[in-house]
């Protein structure tokens, strides 16, 4: 009987390596191995048609952590993280407890606000020129007549602003779906019990819906703070990073350096340096979040 | 020339050539009868090289003029029936040019041709990831001639010359022989041809003649700066002078401000041109041709004297124009110039071309053209001392001069050199030449007048130009190509890294976030790290090759 238990088990064991095999090797050919030669890249100097023409130590670790505009890179993307992912929260979350209060077109809305999501980014981008063009721009003209001249593509503020706005506007429906379905996942009964107890819909709202939604809500940030730590179209249409690399987020600038140059070398240095600093921002976020759901 | 009643019928009989109401064989007995030497009359309008061989028309290619009997006979078999070439264009005018002659071409010779397009910034990444993978999926590319090193980079070039299609009288005919030698050179390699004929791109300075031509404007001016309305401005003061007072009111009645120069300068597009050209007479002058790097050493010149003091005069010039100016695309500069709104513009002559559609412009037959002004001071980079000229003014081939490169991976090499051809042929490069939308410009002789070269005035008129403007242009345009004192074109490995790095630099001091001397000093060190990767010894050949 036992060593029937026991060819049972290792059969068990066998079938479990066996399904499991080919994650295993999907992670291994797509992450680790590109992961391995961005790392050997790193430590290489790398041309165009000739390939890596040489190791270089940590030169291009120390290029990148000496640059300027590395730097501005990542000043630029973290402004668009802590600008546009809590008004794209806040927005997202407004909109779909007005639909789920019934608000009146929620229907109409919940299928427009739906729209964005469908359009490419490299798009937005350029249709965000045609708004923000002082030459007939949709946005930059009204508000000109208003007597509010913003200068939307001649300088940086102008430059971040605009691109933020359009990813506001691609992004918020993202939040409220996510969070649209949280709160649906919400009892019905728990509903009428609160707004029994509560004087208005703002305290239903904060006692009850946003603990209760706080788990999918913070779903939807972290995925929004992965998404918008890597922007690049965006941005990248309105204003190609400029004036100089003013708007240009962390995204942009790898491209050039190691897709438009082919500086292999100092982008993927670039590439691993970034990913550090992520790993650390997400793992505080992760800590945070489990404290919060605890 | 004996004397000058002499000189004024000479330029009477070249008039009468270029507008067409004589003949090759007249010109040159007239030129004769005032004692020219017909030798030279007929060298000066030297028919094409092949021309014994060559016939107007034929119905079986219409689309083309002249014609070899060769290619007739060619053309009969339908010979590329089945064959499908890929070719990878940038998404601005001139790609659209090319796809005009795509149904032409299918058309003449039964084949079909793809055309994928890609936005400009991302040509050169499309281009050499298809090249360097060796995926190869295109069989040729349009390129910017600044993209030339970067072929060059492997033991075996990743394009191949067109010398020997060249040489077979099946394909559709052109001369090489009628490019003007600054522009073969962009097309060329070590002496070699590697490009197909389409663009031939520079930089001129383009005026509103009828404004400067006004009394009052001109009174204004002498009131404001002492000294006659210079039509056009032969100097950087000159013209600072003049950018300055036409900016900030309403000098074409229409009740809006108006400004004295257009200039488009965003980032990462092809606003860096501008700089190039408006900062080489501070830098290249009859005593020194290097304007990027020194030839002994490849040490960046691109932060001396000369260079800081252009890009302190080049902020000037951008402040005289619209502020929104650092974020326009090229489009967006040349709109406001035709749309009346701008005195100057100093930029390719696309400008003109475009003028002449009266739907999109209000500018045509008001086009001033003349070679951008010069300095009366240049620095020495090399020397390292400033040297005082009666003026200094410095010819350009800057821009793309775009045009198609064959792929070395290409199975249909040949088809591939055949449809590039068509649009190299005479009856083509001419009208790609003379209308707006195709974003070519003139580099053969055939296009200009006597002279220079055979062109007629009439054959522009009949493409919609408004005749002065043509010959205006033209002789401008001329005048910059073929300036005694030439700027260099960059053209070794990783050249559009280096003008990434200055194109950037640039755009942070127009912005305000540097100053001008730590912006050059920023892009002479990206520059070296630039060197290093690729290697000093291979670039300084190149670049001292580059001259040769």
């Amino acid at each position: 009987m036992a060593g029937r238990r026991i060819e049972r088990l290792e059969h068990g064991v066998a079938f479990k390596y066996a399904l499991l095999l080919p994650a295993v090797i999907w992670v291994f050919a797509f992450t680790f191995l590109p992961l391995l030669a961005v790392l050997r890249y790193s430590f290489s100097s790398y041309v165009m048609g000739e390939g890596i023409t040489g190791f270089v130590g940590f030169d291009n670790y120390v290029d990148v952590l000496t640059s300027p505009s590395f730097w501005q890179s990542i000043f630029v993307t973290v402004i668009f993280v802590v600008v546009a992912v809590p008004i794209q929260l806040v927005l997202g979350f407004l909109a779909a407890w007005l639909v789920t209060l019934g608000a009146p077109g929620s229907r109409t809305f919940t299928t427009i606000i739906g729209s964005p999501l469908f359009t490419l980014e490299v798009a937005i981008g350029y249709l965000g020129v045609t708004f923000f063009t002082d030459q007939g721009g949709l946005i930059a003209v009204p508000l000109a007549a208003l007597g509010i001249h913003v200068p939307w593509m001649s300088t940086a503020f102008g430059g971040i602003a605009g691109a933020i706005i359009l990813d506001i506007w691609r992004w918020t429906s993202f939040i409220f779906i996510i969070v649209l379905a949280g709160l649906a996942g919400i009892p019905g009964e728990l509903y009428d019990a609160a707004v029994l107890d509560a004087k208005s819909h703002w305290q239903v709202m904060w006692h009850l819906a946003v603990p209760l939604a706080w788990p999918v809500i913070t779903i939807a940030v972290l995925l929004r703070v992965v998404e918008c730590l890597k922007v690049f179209a965006i941005p990248f249409a309105l204003t190609s990073g400029g004036p100089g690399t003013s708007t240009q987020t962390f995204s942009a600038m790898d491209y050039l350096t190691t897709i438009q140059f082919f500086d292999f070398g100092k982008g993927s240095a670039m590439a691993i340096v970034f990913l550090v600093l992520v790993s650390v921002v997400l793992t505080v976020f992760f800590q945070q979040m489990r404290k919060s759901l605890a | 020339m004996a004397n000058r009643y002499d000189d004024e019928k000479f330029g009477n009989v070249v008039r009468e050539y270029v507008r067409g109401r004589i003949s090759r064989r007249q010109f040159i007995g007239r030129g004769a009868q005032l004692g020219l030497s017909a030798a030279v009359l007929a060298k000066m309008t030297r028919p094409s090289r092949a021309a014994a061989n060559l016939i107007e028309s034929d119905p079986v290619a219409p689309y083309e003029s002249p014609i070899t009997p060769e290619r007739v006979a060619f053309l009969k078999t339908k010979p590329y029936k089945g064959t499908a070439l890929n070719i990878l264009v940038a998404k601005i005018t001139v790609g659209d040019c090319l796809k005009h002659y795509v149904p032409q071409w299918e058309e003449q010779t039964g084949g079909k041709v793809n055309v994928a397009e890609v936005p400009i910034d991302a040509l050169h990444t499309q281009i050499f990831s298809d090249l360097s993978s060796g995926l190869g999926k295109y069989d040729a590319y349009m390129t910017g001639c600044w993209f030339y090193g970067d072929f060059f980079v492997p033991k075996d070039p990743y394009i191949v010359s067109t010398e020997k299609f060249l040489a077979d009288p099946k394909h559709a005919y052109w001369d090489p022989d009628q490019w003007i030698p600054s522009m073969r050179k962009l097309y060329s390699w070590n002496g070699k041809i590697y490009g197909t004929l389409m663009d031939g791109d520079a930089q001129a300075l383009y005026f509103r003649k009828d404004v400067f031509a006004n009394k009052d404007v001109q009174e204004k001016f002498k009131a404001k700066y002492n000294y006659d309305l210079p039509a056009p401005p032969k100097t950087t003061k000159e013209y600072h002078d003049i950018t300055d007072f036409f900016t900030g009111w309403d000098w074409n009645g229409d009740g809006q401000n108006d400004w004295g120069i257009s200039l488009h300068a965003k980032v990462n597009e092809q606003g860096f041109f501008h700089f190039l050209t408006l900062s080489a007479p501070f830098i290249i002058s009859p005593d020194n041709k290097y304007y990027f790097f020194n030839p002994e050493t490849m040490k960046p010149l691109i932060n001396s004297e000369g260079h800081l003091r252009a890009l302190e005069d080049y902020v000037k010039f951008l402040a005289n124009g619209p502020k929104e100016q650092i974020a326009w695309t090229l489009g967006q500069g040349w709109d406001r110039f035709l749309a009346g709104h701008s005195a100057t513009e100093p930029t390719w002559g696309d400008l003109p071309t475009l003028a002449q559609d009266p739907k999109t412009s209000k500018v045509q037959g008001k086009m001033g053209a003349a070679p951008l002004p010069g300095t009366t001071e240049a620095f020495n980079p090399i020397t390292g001392e400033w040297k005082n000229y009666d003026l200094n003014q410095v010819g350009n081939t800057n821009g793309g001069t775009w045009h198609c490169v064959i792929s070395r991976m290409s199975k249909k090499q040949e088809a591939t050199y055949d449809f590039l051809s068509l649009m190299a042929n005479k009856k083509n490069a001419l009208w790609n030449a003379a209308t707006g939308w195709t974003g070519v410009q003139p580099g053969m002789k055939f296009e200009y007048f006597p002279p220079i070269g055979t062109g007629n005035v009439e054959e522009w008129k009949a493409l919609g130009w408004n005749e002065d403007d043509a010959v205006e242009y033209l002789k401008a345009y001329y005048a910059v190509l073929a300036a005694p004192v030439q700027q260099e074109y960059l053209r070794i490995p990783g050249a559009a890294e280096y003008w990434h790095e200055l194109d950037v630099n640039i755009s942070a001091v127009l912005g305000g976030q540097m100053q001008p001397k730590a912006a050059l000093d920023a892009t002479a060190a990206a520059w070296e790290k630039i060197t290093d990767r690729y290697g000093r010894d291979k670039q300084k050949a190149l670049y001292q090759a580059s001259f040769t």
